[in-house]
């Protein structure tokens, strides 16, 4: 599919309507949905190392918070647009309430490539960011967290920064902060654990051992290789991950048949998740095409990476033994593909259920940093266990009760809980 | 000596599922291992205690196994190697480091969402015990070698009560590497790097009063004893019952012992008043009140010891104790009138106020014959009503009894002569050892008993010695061997002589006291079959001192002498006489 034709946001809005009718939301409801509740757009003037000044334009969607303080990460893109930030926001909005946690959904990004900035630039691209929004965004308010190329360093800038500006210790304004800085044990693991997660539960319902399936994965960053490294704990084997290439400028797939060794490749792995490819190719690995992953004969494919990634077009290249979907990126599958994979049978783990671990474990990162007291890592992965489950079988059940696909029951739950909490608050 | 292999067909448990406590199921798993001996045994039992009670119940008493979730044993692997923990645990530290570097560790990512399910749909309190790889492998009871902790559960935080219960799980884990355990391995032959354990998460069966929960009666029965006396034959068993938590048997405390075959039998005491020291004092309970000081590497951190004064307050007297008349000197039973209190069952097992005898015998019977050998097993029971009398009873654990089979002939003209080194006609054990040169004795002339936890110390080093050249050896000590009152013995752990092939327990005018007669270390000393003489030195039977005196010393430090001999001692025992004899 031609990338720059796709707009996310219309897709997001196309799921919504959809949802709408199952749920029959009268015209406010639907109204104030549909779009988000606030959006912020805003130059964001960097200095260069060179001593050139470089205007960044950053934005900022709080798209509901009728459940509690809008959550969502910050991506730096040089592909960023308003409307994919938009789409996110409200993907957010239903992740959070799809796994019951009470947080609204927003989302932020900024027009820029990290590889191309030294960290004194990002540094100050953070630092601009949050004066831009200091008074709109915070720990009651909106917290931000890290996404598509920001780590827990950016983080920290921008805490530091909100609270310069606010003056007092506030580290319930930003999850994904590191852990001994107001960060959470398992926060790094969590997205990945928590697909993997739901994993584990589909199989059951499906009567399959993990032992018994293999899996392709798309993308090799921090979901993609904590989703690896818990599939294969409880059994499961990955034949095949693929990653971009910033030299080459497009992606690569790596095979290993027997099953892939996902220490011995994090060893030839940058921090932005690109797999060295001489060095793959070195340990015996087969260089492929990146869309290879996709053709596999694999009984889960999960594309870990970014949105639009199963297309109308490449849905047909999905394997006949193919028995389950996992959506661990957002907005990976196109509504076009989806009707395929449904009529196809394929179970499918929808991405705002599959990756929800993220946001839950920021959640408890946040309710640790207002306490400033933090939990141990079996603690908080207990909890995220219990919460990622719980969701899965409410989802499932929902589906086999109303004979619903799982993108559409994981819908009506979450998009029936905000419009629930919009009508109790009285707004519509 | 042979020994008496069985092999129980177990059918594994079904997977764990989050609502286990609102099903039906009494078993489960997490995990794809093995499960361990002691969850075995109870898997194995489980659907014969079924078939039997359902169909006929017992009245006034429901039998059944109080609902368990067993950790199997690769979720142990998984926890060791993604936290490296196998250096850690081979390195021959302290007890409490290795507890203290587990508890750090963290459990599977994949597993600590159901322990979070398992811990939110319970608040009775859990028992956490090890159900050992090894243990089922040998089919032989690894009782006591390895931690159990009690967690109380009822604290009003889900987070609360998950954390104690992981910290529990990590503790049994880490106590596979413990000294003991360490060194019972190495005795058994086996490696401690082939050892995995199976963890057990158990419904506690009990009942609360105030700030305490223990079960009325908990019991061990075995269809084998030889330590019988008066009428009672070896195969009519014993049964061991104590007021509270079992740890009070296990620990070797003092209990009441008496034979299935003879409920009415008092122990062999020459007075009522003698009765009172020979029972129990104090019980084991589980602490639900207020919160200990935490220490999670401690076994006993929840565990509270409660005396006859608090039981009588909560009512479970009543059942379980008798009175002690002094104006009298007579015992009589129940606590209708005033006066010390004496832990007998006797209306229990007189009044036959339950029939617990009855079943007990019943249940002997049944698992002897579904294992196909004697049998031990632990129970609780719990009275639930106390008018028209009714009680749970908890089957806690069922394993083969390690029993010797060789038929000894000893008359008494061979226990006496210049070839006898010691005799006795309380001997624990059955068979003929000839595989002895080192002993391992304390000087009787330099012997006083406010150096005993010396004389333990001692006796390690040298024990350590022994077991890592693989050298049985005879020990001779004075009191009771593994007293934990310094004044009645030397207060050693299994571990510490764990190496001994023959014990010795003897008396001397200044350590005149009642022998334990290996009732501390029982389960060790049946499972290695050592044979465990009891020499008084007012007896018959005496130890030939002078002749020790006369043999080459190996080693001696401020207590203890280790002598080694030119050829091997013959030990000699017939254990349906309880006769022993060691022929230089």
């Amino acid at each position: 599919m031609n990338q720059e034709s796709f707009n996310p946001f219309s897709m997001a809005q196309l799921q919504f309507d959809h949802v709408a009718d199952i749920l029959d939301l009268d015209k406010a409801v639907r109204d104030l949905l549909r779009n988000p509740m606030r959006e912020y757009a805003f130059n964001i003037p960097v200095r260069m190392d060179d001593g050139s000044v470089n205007i960044f334009r950053g934005f900022r969607v709080q798209h509901n918070d009728a459940r509690g303080p809008c959550k969502g990460g910050i991506r730096f893109h040089p592909l960023e647009t308003m409307d994919t930030v938009r789409a996110l926001s409200m993907w957010m909005t239903w992740k959070c309430a799809v796994v019951d946690i009470p947080l609204g959904g927003g989302k932020g990004g900024v027009i820029a490539d990290p590889h191309n900035l030294s960290a004194r630039e990002q540094e100050q691209l953070c630092r601009g960011w949050v004066r831009q929004l200091a008074r709109n965004i915070g720990p009651i308010s909106d917290i931000p967290a890290p996404d598509v190329m920001t780590s827990a360093q950016h983080m920290l800038w921008m805490l530091d920064e909100y609270e310069a500006i606010h003056g007092g210790k506030m580290p319930g304004f930003i999850t994904g902060k590191p852990v001994g800085m107001g960060g959470s044990l398992g926060r790094t693991e969590a997205t990945g654990f928590g697909v993997i997660y739901t994993v584990r539960e589909a199989l059951k319902q499906l009567s399959i051992r993990p032992e018994d399936t293999v899996a392709s994965v798309q993308g090799f960053g921090n979901v993609a290789q904590y989703a690896i490294r818990l599939y294969t704990q409880i059994g499961g084997t990955v034949i095949c991950v693929s990653c971009w290439n910033q030299n080459d400028q497009t992606s690569y797939s790596f095979r290993k048949k027997e099953g892939i060794d996902l220490d011995a490749l994090l060893d030839i792995t940058d921090r932005f998740g690109e797999i060295d490819k001489a060095k793959a190719k070195e340990l015996g690995y087969e260089i492929l095409p990146g869309e290879a992953w996709i053709e596999q004969e694999v009984d889960i494919p999960l594309p870990a990476a970014l949105e639009n990634q199963i297309s109308a077009e490449t849905v047909v290249n999905i394997n006949p033994r193919v028995r389950a979907i996992v959506e661990a990126a957002n907005g990976p599958t196109t509504p076009d593909a989806d009707k395929v994979i449904a009529e196809r049978n394929i179970f499918l783990i929808p991405d705002f259920l599959a990756n929800a671990g993220g946001v839950t474990c920021s959640y408890f990162e946040q309710v640790q940093s207002n306490m400033n007291y933090y939990w141990e890592k079996d603690e908080v992965l207990g909890k995220l266990d219990v919460k990622m489950t719980s969701a899965f079988i409410a989802v499932s059940e929902l589906a086999q009760k109303r004979n619903l696909h799982m993108r559409d029951a994981a819908y009506v739950i979450a998009v029936g809980r905000v419009a629930q909490a919009c009508r109790d608050r009285g707004w519509v | 000596m042979s020994k008496t292999k069985v092999h129980m067909a177990v059918e594994r448990p079904g997977p764990f599922n989050r609502n286990f406590f609102d099903s039906d199921e009494v078993i489960t798993c997490i995990g794809s291992g093995s499960i361990g001996g002691k969850a075995s045994g109870l898997a194995f039992i489980k659907d014969i205690l079924v078939s039997r009670f359902g169909e006929h119940p017992i009245p006034g008493i429901s039998v059944g196994i109080p609902r368990l979730v067993v950790l199997a044993t690769d979720v142990f692997d998984r926890f060791i190697e993604r936290n490296n923990l196998n250096k850690v645990a081979l390195s021959g530290r302290s007890d409490d480091f290795i507890a203290h570097e587990f508890c750090r560790a963290e459990l599977p990512a994949e597993i600590v969402g159901d322990l979070r399910s398992l811990i939110s749909g319970t608040r009775t309190p859990l028992a956490v015990r090890s159900s050992s790889l090894l243990e089922d492998a040998m089919y032989e009871p690894f009782a006591g070698v390895y931690g159990t902790k009690m967690i109380p559960n009822n604290q009003h935080d889900i987070d609360t009560r998950f954390k104690r219960l992981i910290e529990a799980v990590k503790f049994v884990y880490a106590s596979t590497y413990f000294k003991a355990a360490r060194d019972y391995i190495v005795i058994t032959g086996r490696n401690i790097e082939d050892e995995k354990m199976a963890v057990i998460i158990q419904e506690v069966a009990g009942n609360r009063y105030g700030d305490r929960f223990y079960p009325d009666i908990a019991g061990v029965a075995r269809s084998h004893n030889f330590y019988s006396f008066g009428h009672a034959a070896p195969e009519d068993g014993v049964v061991d019952l104590a007021l509270g938590l079992g740890k009070t048997i296990v620990d070797g405390g003092l209990v009441w012992s008496y034979s299935p075959a003879y409920p009415r039998a008092n122990p062999p005491v020459s007075s009522a008043r003698e009765l009172m020291k020979v029972t129990q004092t104090d019980f084991w309970t589980i602490n639900m009140g207020r919160p200990p000081e935490h220490d999670p590497v401690k076994e006993t951190e929840y565990l509270i010891k409660a005396s006859l004064t608090e039981a009588e307050y909560d009512g479970t007297l009543k059942q379980t104790a008798s009175t002690y008349r002094p104006q009298s000197d007579r015992v009589v039973m129940g606590t209708g009138a005033e006066g010390p209190r004496v832990i007998t069952f006797a209306p229990i097992l007189i009044g036959n106020l339950l029939p617990l005898n009855d079943l007990l015998k019943d249940l002997l019977k049944i698992c002897e014959e579904a294992v196909g050998s004697e049998v031990e097993i632990e129970f609780a029971v719990t009275i639930e009503s106390r008018g028209s009398l009714t009680a749970r009873f908890g089957f806690l654990q069922v394993r083969p009894m390690v029993v010797s089979h060789d038929q000894v002939e000893l008359s008494p003209d061979e226990m006496i002569g210049d070839n006898v080194l010691a005799a006795s006609e309380k001997v624990l054990g059955n068979g003929i050892n000839k595989t002895i040169r080192d002993i391992v004795y304390v000087d009787p002339d330099k012997f006083n008993a406010k150096h005993t936890p010396q004389i333990a110390e001692e006796l390690a080093q040298i024990n350590k010695r022994m077991v890592e050249q693989g050298r049985p050896y005879l020990l001779i000590g004075f009191g009771r061997w593994g007293s934990s009152d310094p004044w009645l013995g030397t207060p050693v752990e299994w571990g510490q002589i764990s190496g001994a092939g023959v014990i010795i327990e003897a008396t001397l005018p200044d350590m005149n006291v009642e022998l334990s007669q290996g009732s501390h270390f029982f389960h060790n000393i049946t499972s290695f079959q050592i044979c465990y003489f009891s020499v008084h030195y007012t007896g018959v039977y005496s130890i030939d001192w002078d002749w020790l005196k006369k043999q080459k010393e190996l080693t001696r430090t401020e207590f203890v002498r280790h002598v080694t001999l030119e050829k091997t001692l013959t030990v000699k025992v017939d254990g349906r006489r309880r006769r022993g004899v060691i022929l230089k």
